[in-house]
C-alpha cells in the first residue's frame, strides 16, 4: 500500500467532520440527509483503508453493508420528507418540534 | 377463696368490657334522652356489687389469714420474672372492701347525678375499669403487676377528669393530673428495677421476706423511690399542684377517684410496704414530715378558697397528708383508719356537694351557694343533714370518725422520740385546728345564711325530687362517717379495737410501737382544738355575720387562695420554660432548618429542571449535536484509556 494508513485515517476523519459539521448546522432536512451520508462516507474511507492495512476482506465487506444501510437510510427518510411535505409540513428541520413534548 | 378473689377483680373489668361491646343493646344513641343510657349505668352497679359481694365472702372466709396466690406467669427475661399473684392479707381485705363499697354508693349516685347526659357508656365504662384498677393494686401480690393497676388508675383518672372533653380546660386538667402521677411513677419505676437487679423479682412477699436482710443504704434509696411514687399519687407536696385542678371531672369522679380511692393508694403503697419502710428509719421521718407539712399546707389553702370542690379537694391534700403521718410513724391500723374513714366521710362530703351544686344551678362558689341557704334548708333538708353529717367528721369533733382517726394518728407521732416527730407532731395539731375551721366555715357559708334579696331562684322544683334521689344514697356514708370511728376507738375508752386486732395477726406487717401515754389528754386537746375552731369559724363566718362573706381578707385571693403560689411556680419555673423552648423548637428548628431546608432543596431542584428543560427544545438539530458530543466525549474518554 503505497498511501500510508495514517493519510486514509486524516481523511476520514476529516469527512466526518465535515459530514458531522453539515448535519448539525445547516436547517435544511435534505442538507442534514447529506451531511450523514457524508459521515458515512468518513467511515467507509476509514474501514477501506484499514482493510488494505491489514489485508483483509472484512472492512470490505463492512463498506458493502454500510452502503447498502445508508441507502436505505437514505431512502427511508426522503419517503417520509415527501409524507410530510405532503401533509402541510416544511423541509426546515426546526419546524418538527415534536419531540420538545410542547405540541 | 381464689374463686372470689378472681370473682372480686373480675367483675368490674367484666363490666368495663360491657359497656363498649353491648353499647347498643343499652340503647345510649336512640330513645327517651332522660333514659339514655340507663342500662349502661345499673349494669356497671351490678359489676361493681357482686364486686362488693365477693369482697365480703374474701374477707369473711379468709377469716384474718394471709394467703398468697400466684395466677399465672407473666413473662419472664434475662433473670427476671414478673407474674400476675394477689397477696391478700387484712390489710388488703378491708382495703378492698372500702373501695368496692364507696364504688358502689357512687355508681349508684352517678346513675341519677349522671342521668341524660352524652357518653354514658364511656363514662361507666371508665368508672368500671377504675375499680378494676384501684383492685389490682389493693391486691396484688407481685409489685410489677401492681403497677399495671397503678398506671390503669391513673389513666381512668386522666380519662375521667376530661370526661366533658369538649370544654379545653378539662382536657388539660386531666392531662396535667396525668403528667403529674407520672412524676411519681419514676420513683415506682425506678424502685423496680432495684429490686429486679438485686433479686431477679419484685413481689410484696419477697419484700417482706428480704427486708431484713437488705442492707441500710439499699433499704434506704428503695424507700424514698417508694416515697416519691408514693407522695405523686396521692398529690402531697411537692406535687399537689394537680389535684385542685382534676375537680373539673364530674362530681362523683371526685368524690370516687380523687378522694375516696385513687389518691390514697400512695398511702396504701407505703402500708404494703411497710416491711421495708420498717427497715428504713430515715424515709419513715421524711414521709412524716411530708405528711404533716401537706396537712397544714392544705388545710390552710382550704381555708381560702371560694369554689366548693376545690375546698374538698385541699382538704383531701391534707387530710391524705395525715395518712403519710400515720405511715410514717409505722402505724399501719392508724392509717388504714384513716383512709377508711377518710374514705366515707370526703365521699359523702364530695357527693353531697354535687347536690349542692345541682340545686344552685351549676354554681361553685360557696358564697353565691350561700345566698339560697333558707331555700336549700327548707326543701332540701336531707342534703343538708348529709352535709353536716361529712363536716363534723372532717372537722373531727368528738366521737365521729375523723375524731377517732386523726387522734389515733396525733398519738402515735407525739409518742415518738426525734425532732423530725416533733415537729411533725407540731404542725399536725396546727392542720387539726385549721381543718376545723375549714370544715365548719364550709357549712356557715354554705347551709346557714340568710334569705337575700338576690338569692337565685335556683332551687327548682323539678330538681328537687332528683336531688333527693342523689342523696339517698348517702345515708349509709354519713352513718359511717359519724360512728364509723368506733371501730378502733382509742385504748382509754375500754371499748375493743376491732381494726387493730384484725390487723394484729397479719404476720407480715410490722407491729406499730403505740404508747398510749398521752391518749387521754390528747384527746380532750384535740376535742378542744376542733372545738375553738368551730368556735372560730363561727365567729368569722356565723348567722350575725352573714352579711359580709369574703371579708376576712382570705377568700379567693391571695396566697392561700392559690395554694401558696405552688401551681404558678410549677407555671413558671417548668411549664414557662418548657412551652418556650417548644415554641423556639418548633419555630426556629422546626420551621427555619427542617421545613426550610426541605423547601431550599426542593426549590434548587426545580430551578434546576428548569435549566435543564430549556435545552430539551425538541430541535433536532439540537439532538444531534448533543448526540455527537456525547459520542466525542465517549470516544475520548476510551482513547485516553487505550494510551
Amino acid at each position: 500500500m503505497i498511501v500510508p494508513l495514517e493519510h486514509v485515517l486524516i481523511l476520514a476523519a476529516a469527512l466526518f467532520a465535515l459530514g458531522a459539521a453539515c448535519a448539525v448546522m445547516r436547517r435544511g432536512v435534505i442538507m442534514i440527509l447529506v451531511g450523514v451520508e457524508i459521515m458515512f462516507t468518513g467511515a467507509a474511507v476509514a474501514f477501506i483503508g484499514a482493510a488494505l492495512r491489514w489485508q483483509s476482506l472484512d472492512g470490505q465487506a463492512a463498506v458493502i453493508l454500510a452502503m447498502g444501510l445508508a441507502a436505505a437510510e437514505l431512502a427511508f427518510g426522503l419517503a417520509l420528507l415527501v409524507h410530510a411535505r405532503r401533509r402541510g409540513g416544511s423541509l426546515k428541520s426546526d419546524r418538527y418540534t415534536g419531540l420538545g413534548g410542547r405540541t | 377463696m381464689k374463686t372470689w378473689l378472681l370473682a372480686m377483680l373480675l367483675f368490674p373489668l367484666a363490666g368495663a368490657l360491657v359497656q363498649p361491646l353491648c353499647g347498643r343493646l343499652f340503647g345510649l344513641g336512640s330513645g327517651n334522652p332522660a333514659d339514655r343510657g340507663h342500662w349502661a349505668a345499673i349494669v356497671a352497679c351490678a359489676a361493681v356489687a357482686l364486686s362488693l359481694c365477693a369482697a365480703v365472702a374474701v374477707l369473711v372466709l379468709a377469716q384474718g389469714r394471709t394467703s398468697a396466690l400466684a395466677l399465672c406467669p407473666w413473662f419472664g427475661m434475662d433473670g427476671f420474672t414478673a407474674q400476675a399473684s394477689l397477696l391478700y392479707d387484712p390489710l388488703a381485705g378491708f382495703m378492698a372492701l372500702t373501695v368496692t363499697f364507696v364504688s358502689l354508693l357512687i355508681h349508684i349516685y352517678s346513675l341519677a347525678f349522671m342521668r341524660g347526659e352524652q357518653g354514658l357508656g364511656r363514662y361507666f365504662c371508665f368508672l368500671n375499669l377504675f375499680v378494676f384498677f384501684m383492685l389490682l393494686i389493693t391486691l396484688a401480690d407481685d409489685l410489677l403487676f401492681l403497677f399495671l393497676g397503678w398506671e390503669g388508675v391513673g389513666f381512668c383518672s386522666y380519662s375521667l377528669i376530661g370526661f366533658w372533653h369538649r370544654k379545653t380546660a378539662n382536657v388539660v386538667a386531666g392531662g396535667k393530673a396525668f403528667i403529674f402521677t407520672r412524676l411519681g411513677d419514676l420513683g415506682l419505676v425506678a424502685a423496680l428495677a432495684v429490686m429486679a437487679g438485686l433479686w431477679g423479682a419484685s413481689s410484696l412477699s419477697l419484700v417482706a421476706a428480704k427486708a431484713a436482710s437488705l442492707d441500710p443504704g439499699t433499704a434506704q434509696a428503695l424507700g424514698f423511690l417508694i416515697l416519691l411514687a408514693a407522695l405523686g399519687k396521692s398529690a402531697q407536696l411537692p406535687f399537689s399542684a394537680w389535684l385542685p385542678d382534676a375537680m373539673a371531672g364530674p362530681t362523683p369522679v371526685s368524690a370516687l377517684i380523687h378522694a375516696a380511692t385513687m389518691v390514697t393508694a400512695g398511702a396504701y403503697l407505703l402500708l404494703r410496704l411497710s416491711p421495708l419502710l420498717a427497715q428504713a428509719p430515715l424515709v419513715l421521718e421524711a414521709t412524716a414530715l411530708v405528711g404533716a407539712v401537706t396537712a397544714l399546707y392544705g388545710a390552710l389553702a382550704a381555708l381560702a378558697q371560694k369554689d366548693i370542690k376545690r375546698v374538698l379537694a385541699y382538704s383531701t391534700i391534707s387530710q391524705v397528708g395525715y395518712m403519710f403521718l400515720a405511715a410514717g410513724c409505722g402505724d399501719v391500723p392508724g392509717c388504714l383508719f384513716q383512709l377508711m374513714s377518710h374514705a366515707f366521710f370526703k365521699s359523702l362530703l364530695f357527693m353531697v356537694a354535687g347536690c349542692l351544686i345541682r340545686a344552685g344551678g351549676g354554681e361553685h362558689d360557696i358564697f353565691k351557694l350561700g345566698r339560697m341557704a333558707s331555700r336549700l334548708r327548707r326543701e332540701l333538708p336531707g342534703v343538708c343533714i348529709l352535709f353536716a353529717c361529712g363536716a363534723v367528721s372532717l372537722a373531727a369533733l368528738p366521737f365521729t370518725a375523723g375524731y377517732f382517726s386523726k387522734g389515733r394518728i396525733l398519738a402515735d407521732v407525739l409518742g415518738l422520740p426525734g425532732w423530725p416527730y416533733a415537729v411533725s407532731a407540731v404542725l399536725a395539731l396546727a392542720a387539726a385546728f385549721v381543718t376545723a375551721v375549714y370544715a365548719v366555715r364550709l357549712v356557715y357559708v354554705v347551709l346557714a345564711g340568710q334569705a337575700r334579696e338576690s338569692a337565685p331562684a335556683s332551687v327548682r322544683g323539678a330538681d328537687v325530687a332528683g336531688i333527693n334521689r342523689m342523696a339517698g344514697v348517702l345515708w349509709p356514708l354519713a352513718i359511717l362517717s359519724l360512728g364509723f370511728g368506733f371501730v378502733n376507738p382509742p385504748h382509754f375508752l375500754g371499748l375493743t379495737a376491732w381494726l387493730d386486732a384484725a390487723l394484729a395477726n397479719a404476720p407480715s406487717l410490722p407491729a406499730p410501737a403505740l404508747s398510749f401515754r398521752f391518749e387521754p389528754a390528747l384527746a380532750a386537746f384535740e376535742a378542744a382544738l376542733a372545738l375553738a375552731g368551730l368556735w372560730l369559724a363561727r365567729r368569722l363566718y356565723g348567722p350575725g355575720q352573714r352579711g359580709t362573706p369574703a371579708r376576712t381578707g382570705l377568700d379567693g385571693t391571695g396566697m392561700l387562695a392559690s395554694g401558696f403560689g405552688l401551681d404558678a411556680l410549677y407555671v413558671t419555673v417548668v411549664a414557662g420554660p418548657y412551652r418556650r423552648l417548644a415554641l423556639l423548637v418548633a419555630s426556629s428548628l422546626d420551621q427555619t432548618v427542617l421545613d426550610g431546608g426541605v423547601t431550599k432543596g426542593a426549590g434548587a431542584f426545580l430551578a434546576f429542571s428548569k435549566a435543564v428543560s430549556g435545552l430539551a427544545r425538541g430541535r433536532i438539530t439540537d439532538s444531534l449535536a448533543a448526540l455527537l458530543a456525547a459520542m466525542a466525549a465517549a470516544l475520548i474518554y476510551l482513547a485516553s484509556r487505550l494510551g
